[in-house]
């Protein structure tokens, strides 16, 4: 998760991480790939998503698909960069 | 929670994010349930109309039954399957209320199936959605009246018998039937497996969320709005998460089609 | 002078009595002998007179009907429904949940014979459904016992007040015998009592909501919530107790009945005085909380001998024996099947009895 020198994210995903369930639906829907699960655990034992910007297949659109399948609203917040 | 986020305080918007309409608390669902992603799309809808302080939630008896711990509205948690006639008494002293339940298939359509269908036979202007996850969660994966046909759970071991408990119930259409109910729609809600992509649509959860706000609408004007959501439950499937969801779009989707049934005020089109 | 007397059937004063009592939604289901109570109502949905009385609906069921009660009750509308028998077993799991609720509402039981279908003639066979809790979980209601038209036309009136006061269901038990009785009377004219109701679900005020559940999965949570249950009975208790006395002051023997059974004892008690035996009448008029604290008070006086006349196989005569508690006798005469036991009868037992 780094910034490209000179260039700035176009948009994030704020990932409440202490109520993520490691469902994973969120990481089977983004078309970018930008969220995986991390290998650490959360205090409930799960492995909590993380957001990458620079996804296997793209950057982030700020689509907001994750923040609609997530069923723990730990997909908190979608940003966006003001136009 | 990132050094970037730091830097860039100021620069972005918040196009989706946290809702008054939600208490926040986690919930107690399972990993992947289909009754927290239903419950972002009320909060999120309830949210959109403003009418959080209009609003009484219904709890019914099942997974749902704390649903008041995580939406943020005044609430009332009653006997199983009799949220229909209970929101029928509220809607009747308090017109200017929206009031809705979240119910399992075991709530809508085994015991309380007389209070769903005399409810919509009076199309009285309240709001049922129905999470069918075709079994008992709460209870521990008993059979549901939408179990398939043969499908193992801990009532019917040797798979559902058509002969003796008769083949599933399907609630939608028999609300479909009557003339009382002025919207009536099935919704696949689940992400679903697209090709051998490995990529999952998340359509299910877009064309719910358009369907909650219609259904609170049809409300609003006065109807009875009733809407299905086809669900999974992975812990007493005994299946994965992602198994589930496959199973969800290859084999309940056969039986339970989703679409819409009717729409007596055109809600859709508009 | 012209008196406003009104020759009016038990029943039929019950509905118009919770009318003047300002009752603003009725859920009905037939069945016999309490219909007229819904038809009377629905005779009179609409009338200018009862402006509050906005709701009448019938249902599909008793139990649908109860859970309609629940929904309006929560709103703190005055909501009642009535029922016999076999529909008041149907209404338990509903009642259950309205004093885990703390929801203040009406059910009338107008006591059939049963169990079962059993017939359509009077019984007091629901004591025990109605005073110790029918349904699930310990719970105790207000129970009121009218044992003429009159009262049926004021326990209405009576019965919202306790219930919005201590906020739990109220019961009112009858009998078919009383639901079918016709006598003048004259409806009490008193102002419709208005009611703060500050839990009421009407939709959240700003960041604060409430939230009405009788589940609390954490032990600590219930346990104050039961405990709260429990004091609120135990202060109905001290507080609500209501009952009659006829002739007991100087009474030998003292007759113990309610409801319509109770008319027949006051005639029997005038019949035993007239053959020289000191006879009294008790008469409980709520049933719950039991007036236990008036009959000891009798028993304190030195009356050692009391009978029990009840139309089931005895239920009332256990809490009789608990308040009398071995410190006198109590005899028990009873009639089952619909019959009602004549005057003689309880005369000439009573007569045996008290020699």
């Amino acid at each position: 998760m780094g910034q490209t020198a000179g260039l700035v994210q176009k948009s994030m995903v704020i990932i409440d991480t202490e109520v993520c369930k490691g469902c994973s639906l969120c990481v089977v829907t983004c078309p970018q790939k930008n969220l995986k699960l991390s290998e650490s655990l959360n205090r409930i034992g799960y492995h909590p998503v993380e957001f990458h910007y620079h996804g296997e297949k793209g950057d982030c659109t700020a689509c907001g698909l994750c923040y609609w399948v997530c069923p723990d609203f730990a997909i908190a917040e979608v940003r966006r960069l003001k136009q | 929670m990132t050094t970037l986020q730091d830097k860039a305080a100021g620069g972005y918007e918040v196009k989706l994010g946290r809702l008054p309409t939600l208490t926040g608390k986690p919930t107690h669902y399972c990993a992947g349930c289909e009754h927290g992603v239903l419950t972002r799309l009320i909060a999120n809808a309830l949210e959109e109309l403003g009418i959080r302080e209009k609003t009484v939630l219904v709890d019914s008896v099942g997974c749902s039954v704390l649903a008041h711990d995580y939406i943020n509205t005044d609430a009332i948690q009653v006997a199983h399957g009799r949220a229909p006639a209970v929101m029928t008494g509220i809607k009747k002293v308090r017109p200017d209320l929206l009031v809705f339940a979240v119910q399992g298939d075991g709530d809508a359509v085994s015991i309380g199936l007389l209070e769903l269908i005399y409810a919509a036979i009076r199309g009285e202007p309240i709001t049922v959605f129905l999470v069918n996850n075709a079994i008992y969660g709460m209870t521990g994966g008993q059979m549901a009246p939408t179990t398939p046909t043969g499908m193992v759970t801990t009532t019917t071991p040797w798979g559902r018998d058509l002969k003796d408990t008769g083949p599933p119930l399907d609630a939608t259409k028999l609300l479909a039937g009557l003339e009382g109910p002025s919207y009536v729609k099935r919704v696949f809600l689940p992400v679903a497996p697209m090709g051998s992509t490995g990529l999952y649509s998340a359509r299910g959860s877009l064309e719910g969320a358009k369907s909650v706000l219609n259904a609170f609408k049809v409300q609003l004007n006065g109807g009875f709005s009733f809407v299905e959501f086809i669900s999974t439950c992975s812990v007493n499937w005994k299946m994965s998460v992602l198994e589930s969801k496959r199973y969800a779009s290859e084999v309940l989707t056969k039986i339970f089609p989703p679409g819409l049934y009717i729409d007596k005020m055109g809600i859709e089109k508009k | 002078m012209k008196t406003e007397k009104e020759f009016v059937k038990g029943n039929e004063a019950l509905a118009l009595g919770a009318l003047k009592a300002g009752m603003n939604a009725y859920f009905a289901y037939p069945i016999t002998p309490s219909s007229e109570i819904p038809e009377t109502l629905a005779r009179e949905f609409k009338s200018p007179e009862y402006p509050e009385f906005k709701i009448f609906l019938q249902a599909a069921s008793e139990l649908e009907a109860i859970n309609m009660v629940i929904g309006a009750a929560s709103t703190g509308a005055k909501v009642m429904t009535a029922t016999s028998g076999p529909g008041f077993s149907l209404k338990q799991e509903g009642i259950s949940y309205g004093a885990a609720m703390e929801l203040p509402f009406l059910v009338v039981d107008i006591n059939r014979v049963g169990p079962g279908l059993g017939n359509l003639g009077p019984e007091q066979s629901d004591y025990y459904q109605a005073t110790k809790g029918g349904g699930h979980g310990g719970y105790r209601n207000i129970v009121l016992a009218p044992n003429s038209v009159q009262e049926m036309a004021a326990f209405p009136a009576l019965g919202f007040s306790l219930a919005f006061k201590h906020r739990c269901p109220v019961l009112i038990l009858a009998d078919a015998f009383l639901g079918q009785l016709k006598e003048d009377i004259t409806f009490p004219k008193i102002a419709q009592e208005q009611f703060e109701t500050p839990w009421a679900t009407t939709g959240a005020r700003g960041v604060e909501r409430h939230v009405i559940a009788s589940l609390h999965l954490d032990f600590a949570d219930q346990s104050k919530h039961s405990e709260h249950l429990m004091s609120k009975y135990e202060e109905v208790d001290m507080t609500e107790q209501r009952s009659e006395g006829y002739l007991t002051s100087d009474a030998e023997v003292v007759l113990v009945a309610f409801g319509v059974v109770s008319r027949l004892c006051r005639r029997a008690v005038k019949e035993l005085r007239a053959k020289g035996v000191r006879a009294g009448l008790f008469r409980p008029v709520t049933l719950s909380p039991f007036p236990t604290k008036e009959l000891k008070s009798l028993v304190d006086r030195g009356i050692k001998k009391f009978v029990v006349v009840e139309l089931n196989m005895g239920q009332m005569v256990f809490d009789v024996r608990l308040a009398v508690e071995g410190k006198g006798s109590v005899d028990f005469i009873h009639r089952l099947g619909g019959f009602l036991p004549a005057s003689s009868e309880i005369v000439s037992r009573v007569e045996m009895i008290s020699r």
